[in-house]
Parts: structure tokens; sequence; C-alpha cells
């Protein structure tokens, strides 16, 4: 088994002057090196889950905590002031809000003099952050004044620059449109070819997710509903539908091919597997093997 | 171009040569000189200098025009406190009676000369803002060890003003979609509805606090404790280097701002008694 980095053991929150929990007896542990996937209808508790693992929540909140939250053996209450956040990075779902800075470059800067980074170490991490997240032209600019796909990259690449073994992304592309929305993903998915990092991501945008998530958690009312491999995680459609969970299109076609006894296979979790397992069936029902 | 804080400024402009603690210096000593120098022919000479230079940083001067009305009425205010509202005095040397006010030579004579003290300050102040961007500010204070705290804030501060100013807008556009505008209305409509704007916008910048801090936070930063002492880098600085005619600007700034004290208190010179115009001016009126 690989080493587990984040334990939540029985961890409940409720902000203060609220009356229902905003987390309710959460368990989950996060291995090493894992790219999670955390989905869930609005208000269901995913960033609260996000500020939770990075100290935020109960650091910067006031609320009522039960249960434990555990970042690599330690709770998140123990780390002193900036020391978890070297460890756990968020990247937030508004850009513009977690700007702190003058220009693209500083904003890029700004963590990693935070970490005590020596100025070539700096420009070290600098040159790879811009490269991976392809900022370089926009170095010297505001970050309130380029596009919203930039922001979202400055948001991401900030983060990045402080290479935390975490990384939290609270619903990166939230405000973007598709081709933006996949040039966060591409970043992503290097990241995670690079595998140096464990990444969770909430998302709604189920198609850019599924191919890179390893598990899939699900949250809904506070509660954690589901927790498991993507494919696995998948499988439980009647659940997922319940809970206002809108799997791609794709997945949904078969789950109905399944429902009628065209299929008892696994369901597909992208185009590509949809295309190769409906050319089966279609073979399969036409009696030619292959229907080209 | 390249934005500034007042405006834009070509790349190309011999500006960009200047070290930022230079342009800081200039703004902070040449500020001070108006206030050495009664004379109004001498801060009008002043004036025309700093806007030689802006021409020289290649300042789109017609920029200057939105400051018209600013000085217009800046010049009326001093006018009117100055020499209707002055008092009486009757050492004074009276020129006019108008119904029951007294006009005195010394309160136009002030008046004037107040006036031309503050209009090469504010030419300073718009050369620099005009010339500097935030980020320049920033590494001019850090030049000279201010320490980083201090100089944070000094951005955030400045960063929150733009954003309060955007908020406003969107405020303002999201209640006019719904049907609530001041324009057209009186003044006294507008300041009695302007609740209106500032209920959403002070709720607004409570949340922006909110997010700055947590922004804050999750880059590792603290005001206090040991990760505050940790050693910053300050890659910002590497970018800049003090040349040598930053040096020979520096010492041109002092030793002129030395010159300047030694002409005022020394061999007596910027003073009303020795002042052209005012000599002038008075012969015309008297």
């Amino acid at each position: 088994m690989a080493n587990v980095i984040i334990e939540i053991k029985n961890y409940s929150w409720r902000y203060l002057n609220t009356t229902s929990p905003a987390l309710t007896n959460i368990n989950l542990t996060v291995e090493e090196g894992k790219f999670i996937g955390i989905i869930g209808p609005n208000g269901s508790g995913k960033t609260t889950l996000a500020y939770s693992l990075d100290g935020l929540i109960p650091g910067q909140y006031n609320g009522i905590k039960e249960g434990e939250v555990l970042v690599y053996g330690k709770e998140v209450e123990q780390y002193a002031r900036g020391e978890l956040q070297r460890s756990v990075g968020v990247v937030f779902s508004d850009p513009e809000s977690q700007f702190t800075a003058m220009t693209v470059e500083d904003e890029l800067v700004f963590g990693m003099e935070n970490l005590g980074m020596s100025v070539p170490e700096i420009r070290e991490r600098l040159e790879w952050v811009t490269e991976l997240t392809d900022l370089k032209p926009l170095l010297m600019k505001p970050p309130y004044e380029i596009s919203g796909g930039q922001k979202q990259r400055v948001a991401l690449a900030a983060v990045l620059a402080m290479t935390p073994k975490v990384m939290i992304l609270d619903e990166p592309t939230s405000m973007l449109d598709p081709i933006s929305r996949k040039r966060i993903f591409e970043v992503l998915e290097k990241l995670k070819s690079e595998g140096s990092n464990t990444i969770m991501v909430i998302e709604h945008s189920l198609e850019n997710l599924i191919p890179l998530a390893d598990r899939m958690i699900l949250l809904s009312g506070g509660e954690l509903v589901l927790e498991d491999e993507t494919r696995r995680f998948f499988q439980k459609m009647p659940l997922l539908l319940e809970k206002g969970v809108h799997p791609p299109g794709s997945m949904q076609f078969f789950y109905e091919l399944t429902e009628n006894g065209f299929i008892s296979n696994l369901l597909p979790l992208g185009i590509d597997e949809a295309v190769v397992e409906l050319e089966e069936l279609v073979g399969r029902k036409s009696g030619y093997g292959d229907p080209r | 171009m390249n934005k500034t804080m007042l405006g834009y400024v070509p790349t190309e402009s011999p500006i960009y040569e200047v070290h930022p603690f230079v342009k800081l210096f200039f703004l902070l000593i040449v500020s001070l000189y108006p206030m050495f120098i009664a004379a109004p022919e001498w801060n009008a000479l002043l004036m025309v200098i700093i806007f030689i230079l802006m021409w020289f940083s290649r300042v789109d001067l017609r920029t200057m025009r939105i400051y018209i009305p600013m000085f217009i009425s800046m010049g009326s205010i001093i006018f009117i406190s100055y020499v209707l509202f002055g008092g009486n005095h009757p050492e004074y040397v009276l020129l006019a009676r108008v119904f029951v006010i007294n006009i005195y030579w010394e309160r136009i004579r002030d008046a004037i000369v107040v006036y031309f003290r503050i209009l090469p300050m504010i030419v300073t102040m718009v050369f620099f803002l005009t010339t500097s961007r935030e980020r320049d500010v920033i590494v001019a204070m850090r030049s000279i060890k201010v320490p980083f705290v201090v100089t944070y804030v000094f951005a955030m501060a400045l960063r929150s003003a733009g954003m309060v100013l955007e908020d406003f807008h969107i405020v303002r556009e999201a209640e006019q979609a719904r049907g609530f505008d001041t324009i057209g209305k009186s003044l006294a409509y507008k300041i009695r509805k302007y609740v209106m704007y500032m209920i959403p916008l002070f709720a607004l910048s409570l949340r922006r606090s909110e997010e700055f801090t947590n922004a804050l936070v999750a880059r590792g930063y603290a005001f206090t404790g040991e990760v505050s002492r940790v050693k910053r880098a300050d890659y910002l600085l590497t970018h800049y280097s003090f040349k040598p005619h930053d040096l020979v600007l520096t010492v041109l700034v002092g030793v002129s701002f030395v010159t300047l004290l030694f002409f005022k208190y020394g061999l007596g010179y910027f003073n009303l008694d020795t002042s052209i115009f005012i000599n002038w001016l008075f012969r015309i009126i008297s």
C-alpha cells in the first residue's frame, strides 16, 4: 500500500452561527501521488473540505470541529503558522481573490519568497512554472488585467511554484470557456505525468476530470456519500444521478444500454472507450466482426 | 506602451533607464522646493522644468488637460478664502472695498504665492505617477531597506484602492440593471441614495478582506511567528540595478536642494521682496 499522507477520521465541522454542519463524519485517506477528483452539488462541503486540509479551517474561521484531520500524520492545528502551507497548496475558485501582488511575476514569486528560497532557486522554479503554464509573455502584466483563463493559470502557477506535495484545486475552471478549461487540465495532466504531487481537484467538468482521476469522491449535504477508484465509482450510476451528479453523455448512454440489457460490461469512462465498446456491440448485433 | 499609475508611457521612454529609487527621491525632494520658494516666478520655472522632464520622458502632455479643472477650482478656492474671507487688516494696503469686504493687496499676494507653491507640488506628483508603476514604488522602498511588511501593506493599499473602484462600478451597474439610477437626479437625492451603493460595497470589501487573508495564509505568509522571520530573497530587486547615472541623478537632486537652501538663506533669493512678478503686479494693481 502506498504512503498515506492525508487521514481524516470522523471529521465534522460546523461554522459559527449556522445550524447544520458543513461536513459530517468524514472518513477519508489519501495516498501519496494520487489524483483525486471531488464532486458534489453546490453547498455539499467541497470547499470546506479543501480549507480543512490546508489549515484555513479552523485557523481562519470560527466554528466547531470534531474528529481529526491529519496531514503527514499531524493534526492541521498543530502545524505552526505558515508551516502546513509549505506542504499543502490551495488554488481557490475565484483566481482574482487570491492575487496578492502587482504583476504576474511578483505573484508567482511571492509564495517562493515566503518559503525562504534563494534567488537562483526562485529563478529556476519561475522558469519551470512559466514554461509549464505558458505564462512567460504575461510576467510583467498586472494579474487583474488579464483574461479569465490567464488568471486561472496564474493562480495555479503561483501555487505550483511553491511545489507543495499536496495540491488542492477548488473549481479551477469554474469561470472558463471550454478551451481555457482544456488548457488548465493539460497543465494538470503534465503534473500528473511528473508524478511528484498528490492532486485533489474539486470540479464540475467531469469530461476533463475523469480521464485524470485515480479516485473519485462524492460529497452531498456535507457527507461523504461515495469514494472509490474512478471506474468503480461511475458504475454506481443510480446513486450518482440521485445525488444530482450528471456523468458525461457517453457514460449515461451506456448506462441506458446496460439497463435495457444490451451490454453488461463496465461503463466506459471516456469517448475513446465508448467508441471501442460501441464498435464491439454493433459488430456483435450485426454478426460482423468489424462494423466498418 | 507601459501602463503606469496615471496613464501610459512608451516602452522606449528614457525614464525606464532611471532606477525607481531616483524617481521616488526626486518626488520627495523636489516636492519640498516650493516650500522654500516664495517668489511665484521661480515656482513657475520649476513647473516648466518638470514639464520639460515629462516631455523628455515621452509622457503624453495632453493628459495634463484633465487637471485643468482641478487647477482652476483650487485656485478659485484659495483666492476666495484669502481675498474675500481674509478678514480685516488695517495694517495692510487696502485696494478696494466691495460692499462690506475689504480687498487688500497682501491677501491677493499671499493667495498667488500659496497657489504657485501648490501647483509645482502637484505637477511633481503627476510626473512621478505618470512615469512610475506600483511596482516601482515598492522597489524604491525596498531599495532603501524599508521593512517588507511596510512595503507590502503599501502595495496592498494600492491594490485595494483599484479593487474598491472596480467593485463600485460592479455595484452601480448591478443596481442600474435593476432600475436604480441616480443619473439626472438632484445632488441631494444622490447623496441620500448613496447608501444604496455603500452597503453592498462595504459587504464586498469585507468579503475581499477575508479572501485576501486566506490567500496570504495559503501562500505561507504570516505577519508574526517563526515563518515571518524567514529571510526573503527579494527577487523583485534583481531586475533593477543602481547604475552610475542613477547615482549622478541622485547627487544632482540632492545638491540642487542644498544649493536652493544656500541661495535662500545665504544669499536671500526667492523672497517676495525680490520677486519680479510680485513687484510688477503690485505696480499694476496699485
